[in-house]
């Protein structure tokens, strides 16, 4: 047992995660630029240069980012471990995965193998060095929980996940397919969202949802083994595509039953929740879980149709799902971050959570995200009307950069005018 | 009888409890709340005084850790009684966002608090004291608030 977790001096720097937080929003406005240009009509194919650059922009430069902000601070919380030289190994993955991300963007879409090289190195040397440097945090932990367990787990299908896409990526730069290559491709994306994402957002819910809105607990079947249950699923999904492709289906079947069954019971806790606020937070909780079942069931039922409607899928859980669990997130993350640090630090007078981000802001940002997401799904039958809602989506990534922004101005104002400096509550 | 951890679990859950029925009440009026507030304070108070009074001091003799997680527990609790402490000026002074404001982040600071004491500190606290833990739960659960 170590107590890296319960102490201030051992708290990472609160750059470590903000970098990451901060980050992520631009890369959601560069994809929405991304559809903006992309031909309509190219989209609907996922293996279309133009969908393979835009889905990497929002997956790594969003949902990536957030992820790895969010386990350098919930390590020392949930696990008591704390990331070695978190400060060095942040900031350097961070610069890597930004300028890898931009590169691999712009190496696919001007088909310049240069770019796509140093894509390669930035986005395997950041991914692997934050990969690493979170593993041997968590192979230090002693009591290992539900939610510890769902993040190793996570990293481990986060590191498979990272292999496949540089293997992939490597095949686009030098047009060198292998004859794998569609099982590695449907590997690569199911791992990512269903093992990485979908594992990772499950195992925090157990102790997020029944802790902050004192909801009741997870059973003790869903802690123990649903995480189990979905690597069995997912690992049987590796099997049966390389060896028994018709039979594919049930591992699908099995993995989306269990996402399913998360999606009813994250709405079933939230009704029975305790406490009666509901901030853009529940909203986003709420949203995920609705597009989560959605998603499920046309993945399923995308099976008689050739799987013609997997970019619906991918709105569905990989925006409507992940995304709106990670944007929920940050508008509760940010500002206690702002206010955590600042109070340890002996300000007093710090503005409180609710009041450094505008309400309304928040509001509309979380519209204009549904709509955005809502109108992907149109687009995809009528093409014409995909440039009306990469602008809404792009206004909802810009405000809500602004509204995270804004919260995080708070700290450094505070930090720069010092306005009290009351150190009474330490004194009993 | 319950453990150590046990017992400051289901305490934690209970003062959770009082937390949730405060802000139901002031989500209808801050007048209605006032007991409430007061219920919920004086529980999380009461759950403080058992862990500065009883546990830590138990655990800081067994262990020798005085430095340790307990004063990082200590300080945190002082944080959170300076919260409460403003919630209760809110409550006063008719301030509902102020109120809620200060709710939402003690909130998350009491959870962050409450994680890290159930996942690390009160396993630590059963393993020292186990041998003692039906006395230690025992003066907890008799003792009086100062």
């Amino acid at each position: 047992m170590n107590f890296n977790g319960l102490s201030i001096d051992q708290a990472p720097p609160i750059s470590a995660p903000l970098r990451f937080f901060l980050t992520a929003p631009i890369f959601g406005i560069i994809t929405g630029f991304l559809l903006l240009l992309s031909d309509p009509a190219a989209l609907s194919n996922r293996f279309s240069l133009e969908s393979i650059v835009s889905v990497h922009a929002i997956t790594i430069g969003f949902l990536g980012f957030v992820m790895l902000g969010a386990l350098t601070q919930m390590l020392p919380v949930l696990a008591g471990v704390k990331i070695p030289r978190v400060k060095e190994v942040t900031t350097l993955s961070h610069m890597l995965l930004v300028v890898g991300l931009l590169c691999m963007i712009a190496g696919l879409y001007f088909q310049n193998s240069v770019f796509a090289l140093f894509a390669l190195v930035g986005l395997g040397g950041g991914f692997l060095i934050m990969i690493g440097a979170i593993s041997i945090a968590i192979m230090q932990v002693k009591n290992f929980t539900a939610t510890v367990r769902g993040m190793g787990v996570s990293l481990f299908f986060a590191f498979f996940t990272v292999l496949m896409g540089l293997f992939l990526l490597y095949s686009y730069m030098y047009e060198d397919f292998s004859t794998y290559h569609t099982i590695i491709a449907n590997t690569h994306s199911v791992w990512g969202v269903f093992g990485f994402g979908g594992v990772l957002i499950i195992g925090v819910s157990f102790q997020v949802l029944p802790m902050f809105y004192v909801a009741p607990k997870f059973k003790r079947f869903c802690k123990k083994r649903v995480i189990w249950l979905i690597v069995a699923g997912l690992l049987l999904w590796l099997a049966l595509n390389a060896f028994a492709e018709p039979l594919s289906v049930f591992a699908k079947f099995w993995i989306a039953l269990f996402f399913w069954a998360f999606a009813t019971t994250v709405w079933k806790k939230l009704n029975a929740r305790r406490r009666p606020i509901s901030d853009v937070t529940v909203w986003y909780w709420r949203s995920a879980s609705i597009f989560l079942t959605l998603g499920t069931f046309v993945w399923i039922f995308d099976e008689w149709f050739s799987s013609e409607h997997i970019v619906i899928t991918a709105i569905f859980i990989g925006g409507g799902f992940v995304l709106s669990i990670m944007v929920g997130m940050l508008y509760k993350i940010v500002p206690f971050l702002v206010w955590f640090h600042l109070n340890a630090m002996g300000y007093m007078s710090i503005p409180t959570m609710n009041e450094m981000i505008n309400k309304k802001l928040a509001t509309a940002q979380f519209v204009l995200f549904i709509v955005s997401l809502l109108g992907f799904v149109c687009a995809f039958f009528m093409p014409f009307v995909l440039p009306l809602f990469a602008v809404t989506f792009i206004l909802s990534m810009a405000l809500l950069e602004y509204n995270i922004v804004t919260a995080a101005l708070v700290y450094v104002k505070t930090k720069k005018t010092k306005p009290d400096f009351d150190m009474s509550a330490f004194s009993s | 009888m319950a453990t150590i951890k046990e017992y400051l679990t289901t305490d934690h859950r209970k003062c959770d409890e009082l937390f949730a029925a405060m802000e139901d009440a002031a989500t209808q009026s801050l007048e209605n709340a006032k007991e409430a507030y007061k219920a919920f304070v004086a529980d999380t108070e009461r759950h403080f005084q058992m862990e500065e009074r009883v546990m830590f001091l138990e655990f800081e003799n067994k262990t020798g850790m005085t430095e340790g997680p307990t004063a990082m527990m200590r300080h945190e609790h002082a944080q959170m009684r300076s919260l409460m402490q403003q919630m209760g000026e809110a409550l006063e002074a008719g301030n509902k966002d102020k109120f809620f404001g200060l709710a939402e982040t003690l909130m998350i600071l009491m959870q962050q608090h409450n994680m890290k004491e159930e996942q690390m500190l009160y396993s630590m606290a059963q393993q020292h004291l186990s041998a003692e833990s039906d006395r230690i739960v025992d003066m907890m659960e008799s003792m009086i608030v100062e």
